[in-house]
C-alpha cells in the first residue's frame, strides 16, 4: 500500500514537472509581454503531435525532443511577429482575444492534420523498462521524465538568473520603457522571449507525449491546469511556478488512485482553498 | 462617455431601440429557414446580451460564462423532471442557480482583478465542467440529460399557450427576449449602469469616489448569471436534451465571440453576433466539421481591424450616411466634400 502511494507521489512529481513547464513559459511571458497567452495549451498540443510526426519520420525520440520544441518556438515567433505585434498598443483585454483566436486555429488545424482522434508516441527504447528495487518498481521513462523537467528547469533559471538575455527580461518585467530607453530593442526582446516561453510548453508537450498520447482536445485542459499552477504559486514567480506545479501534480496523482472521476476536480478545489486563504497566491506580490 | 454612447438615427434613445429590437424579432423567423434556428439566435442573443454587461459595460471578461449557461440547463430540466416544476418555474430556478452560481465564482474571482480574474474564471469554467462530469448521475455526465420536457403555459390546468409548437416556442421566447433586453437596457441607462461604466473607465478612480466597486461587479456578475442561466434552460427546452457541451470552455467562448462579434457595449450587437455566429455555425458544421478555425480567424480579424464589432461597423456607416443626407438638406453644395 505504501509502495502504492510512493508510486503515486513519483507520478505526480513527473507531472508537476511537466505542469511546472507549462507555467513557467506562461510567467514569463506574462512578466515582460503582460498579457496572458491563451494559445499556450494549444502549442503544448502542437508540441505533442509534431513529437508524433518527428518520431515517424526519423524514428528517433531524442531527435523529436529536440526538432518539435524548436519548431514550436519558431512557429510562436512568427506568429508574433505577425500578429500579436501589431496589437501590443490594445488593452490586455484584445490581445487574451487574439491568443485565444490563435488557440481556436492551432486545434482546428492539428485535427485537420493528424484526424480527430488522438496518436499514441511510443516509449523511447532506452527507456522501456523498470527499475527494481525490492517491492518497488517504476518505468525508467518516468524518473528521465522527471531528471530531463529538473534539467531544464535549471538551465532556464541559469539564462535567467546568469546571462545578458536574463537580465534584459528580468528587467523588462519590471518596466520595459525603461529597458528600452537604455537602448535595447525591446520588440525583438518580446518575440525572443514569446518563442521561449511557447517553447517551454512544446518541450512539455513532447515529454508528455509517451505518457498520454497526442489529444486533439487536450490543449484547455492543459490551459486550464497552467492558470490553476499560476494562480497558485502567483503569478511572475519562478518558484512559485515549480511548487504550484508540483502540488498540483501530486494532488491529481495522489486523488487518482483515491477518487479517481474527481482527480481533474481536486485541482481545482485546491485552487480555490488556495485563493480563500491567500487572495495572491503563495507567493505572490500583492 | 456620452460620445462613445451617441448613435445615429437617435437610435441611442430607449424607445427606437426596442423598435428595432422588435423588428428584428419579428423579421428573424421570416428570413430564417426554421423557426428552430431563429430561437437558437435569440437564446445565444441572450448569453451574449449578459456576457456583454460584464465584458461591454463593466469591463470583465468573463470565461465562466458557460457555467452558468450549463447550470441554468441543468437546474431547469432537473426541476421540471423530477419536480415537475412548470414552465415559468423552471426559468425562474433557472436564474436563481444562475446567479446563485455566479455569486459563488464572483465572490472567489472578483477578489482578484484584471489578468488573474480571467484566469479564475477559465479555471471555475474547467471546475464546473469536471463536476458536471463527475456528478453523472444528475447530469447524465458524457450522455448528458435525456428527454427534458418543454412545459405549455397552463393556469389550473388549463393549456394558455402551447409551446410544442416551434413558432409557438419561438414567439415566447422572443417576447422573453424583449423583455430582459428592455430590462437590461433599463439597468445599463441607471445610476447603478453608470457606476458600471465608470468600473470600466477606471476602477480605482471608481474606488476612490466611494463606490464599493466589488459589490458593483458581484451584482453585475449575478445578473449576467441569472440571464445566462435563463437562456440555457431555454437551449435544453429547445432541444429536450442538455448535452455536457453546454458547460464546457468552448461555451464560454463561443458566448464571448458572439458578443464581440456582436460589438462589445452595444447590447443590440449582442443579437447580431449570436445571430451571426449561429446562423455561419449552422451553415458551416454541415460543410465543414472544422469550421471553429474560421471562428477563430474571424475573431482575430475582428479584434485586429473592427474593435466595435458589427454594430460599430454598421453604426459607422448609418453615420456616415445620415451625415450626407443632412448635407444634402441643408447645404448641398457641401456634399461632394463630405463625400
Amino acid at each position: 500500500m505504501l509502495d502504492l502511494y510512493l508510486f503515486q507521489l513519483l507520478n505526480g512529481l513527473g507531472l508537476g514537472m511537466i505542469y511546472f513547464l507549462i507555467a513557467v513559459g506562461l510567467t514569463i511571458i506574462f512578466g515582460l509581454l503582460n498579457f496572458v497567452n491563451f494559445a499556450h495549451g494549444a502549442f503544448f498540443l502542437l508540441g505533442a503531435y509534431l513529437c508524433y510526426t518527428a518520431v515517424a519520420i526519423t524514428g528517433n525520440f531524442w531527435l523529436a525532443l529536440l526538432i518539435a520544441p524548436l519548431a514550436v518556438a519558431a512557429l510562436a515567433w512568427a506568429v508574433e511577429r505577425l500578429l500579436i505585434k501589431r496589437i501590443y498598443h490594445l488593452p490586455h483585454t484584445f490581445q487574451i482575444l487574439v491568443t485565444l483566436g490563435i488557440a481556436l486555429i492551432i486545434q482546428e488545424a492539428s485535427v485537420l492534420i493528424w484526424g480527430p482522434v488522438g496518436k499514441n508516441i511510443a516509449v523511447p527504447p532506452e527507456l522501456r523498462g523498470v527499475l527494481i528495487l525490492g517491492d518497488f518498481i517504476y518505468p525508467y521513462y518516468r524518473l528521465f521524465l522527471i531528471g530531463f523537467a529538473a534539467l531544464i528547469g535549471l538551465g532556464l533559471w541559469l539564462l535567467l538568473e546568469r546571462t545578458r538575455f536574463g537580465a534584459l527580461v528580468r528587467a523588462g518585467s519590471e518596466s520595459t520603457e525603461t529597458v528600452s530607453l537604455l537602448g535595447t530593442n525591446i520588440f525583438r526582446l518580446f518575440s525572443l522571449t514569446f518563442a521561449l516561453g511557447v517553447g517551454l510548453a512544446g518541450v512539455a508537450g513532447v515529454l508528455f507525449a509517451p505518457l498520454r498520447g497526442a489529444q486533439p482536445f487536450v490543449g484547455p485542459e492543459i490551459l486550464g491546469i497552467a492558470f490553476v499552477v499560476v494562480v497558485i504559486g502567483g503569478m511572475g514567480s519562478f518558484g512559485g511556478a515549480l511548487v504550484g506545479g508540483l502540488l498540483v501534480g501530486v494532488v491529481q496523482s495522489m486523488m487518482s488512485s483515491l477518487w479517481p472521476q474527481g482527480a481533474s476536480l481536486m485541482i481545482y478545489g485546491a485552487m480555490a482553498a488556495v485563493i480563500l486563504v491567500r487572495p495572491y497566491g503563495l507567493f505572490g506580490r500583492a | 462617455m456620452s460620445n462613445k454612447t451617441a448613435l445615429p438615427m437617435g437610435l441611442g434613445r430607449t424607445p427606437a431601440l426596442l423598435l428595432l429590437v422588435l423588428a428584428s424579432l419579428v423579421a428573424l423567423p421570416l428570413i430564417l429557414p426554421s423557426a428552430t434556428l431563429a430561437t437558437e439566435i435569440l437564446i445565444f442573443a441572450l448569453a451574449a446580451l449578459a456576457c456583454n454587461l460584464l465584458l461591454g459595460y463593466t469591463g470583465l471578461l468573463s470565461f465562466g460564462q458557460g457555467i452558468f449557461f450549463g447550470v441554468g440547463a441543468y437546474g431547469a430540466a432537473l426541476l421540471m423532471i423530477h419536480l415537475k416544476w412548470g414552465m415559468l418555474g423552471a426559468l425562474f430556478g433557472a436564474a436563481v442557480f444562475g446567479a446563485f452560481l455566479a455569486l459563488l465564482v464572483g465572490a472567489l474571482a472578483i477578489r482578484r482583478t484584471g489578468i488573474y480574474f480571467v484566469m479564475l474564471t477559465l479555471a471555475f469554467s474547467q471546475m464546473a465542467y469536471f463536476l458536471a462530469y463527475t456528478l453523472s448521475g444528475w447530469t447524465g455526465g458524457d450522455n448528458g440529460l435525456l428527454d427534458v420536457p418543454r412545459p405549455n403555459i397552463e393556469i389550473a390546468g388549463h393549456v394558455l399557450v402551447d409551446l410544442a409548437d416551434p413558432r409557438h416556442f419561438y414567439v415566447f421566447v422572443a417576447v422573453l427576449f424583449l423583455l430582459i433586453f428592455a430590462g437590461a437596457l433599463r439597468v445599463i441607462r441607471s445610476p447603478f449602469g453608470s457606476t458600471l461604466l465608470a468600473i470600466r473607465e477606471n476602477e480605482t478612480r471608481a474606488a476612490a469616489i466611494g463606490y464599493d466597486t466589488r459589490h458593483f461587479k458581484i451584482l453585475v456578475f449575478m445578473l449576467s448569471g441569472a440571464i445566462t442561466g435563463i437562456a440555457g434552460a431555454l437551449y435544453a427546452m429547445l432541444l429536450h436534451f442538455a448535452p455536457l457541451s453546454n458547460i464546457d470552455l468552448m461555451m464560454s467562448e463561443n458566448i464571448l465571440i458572439m458578443t464581440i462579434v456582436g460589438g462589445t457595449g452595444s447590447l443590440f450587437g449582442s443579437l447580431l453576433g449570436a445571430g451571426a455566429i449561429v446562423v455561419l455555425g449552422d451553415v458551416l458544421s454541415e460543410l465543414w466539421p472544422r469550421w471553429l478555425m474560421l471562428l477563430g480567424a474571424i475573431l482575430i480579424l475582428v479584434v485586429v481591424f473592427m474593435r466595435g464589432g458589427l454594430w460599430g461597423g454598421l453604426a459607422a456607416l448609418g453615420k456616415r450616411l445620415l451625415a450626407s443626407r443632412t448635407a444634402d438638406d441643408k447645404a448641398p453644395a457641401k456634399t461632394k466634400e463630405t463625400l
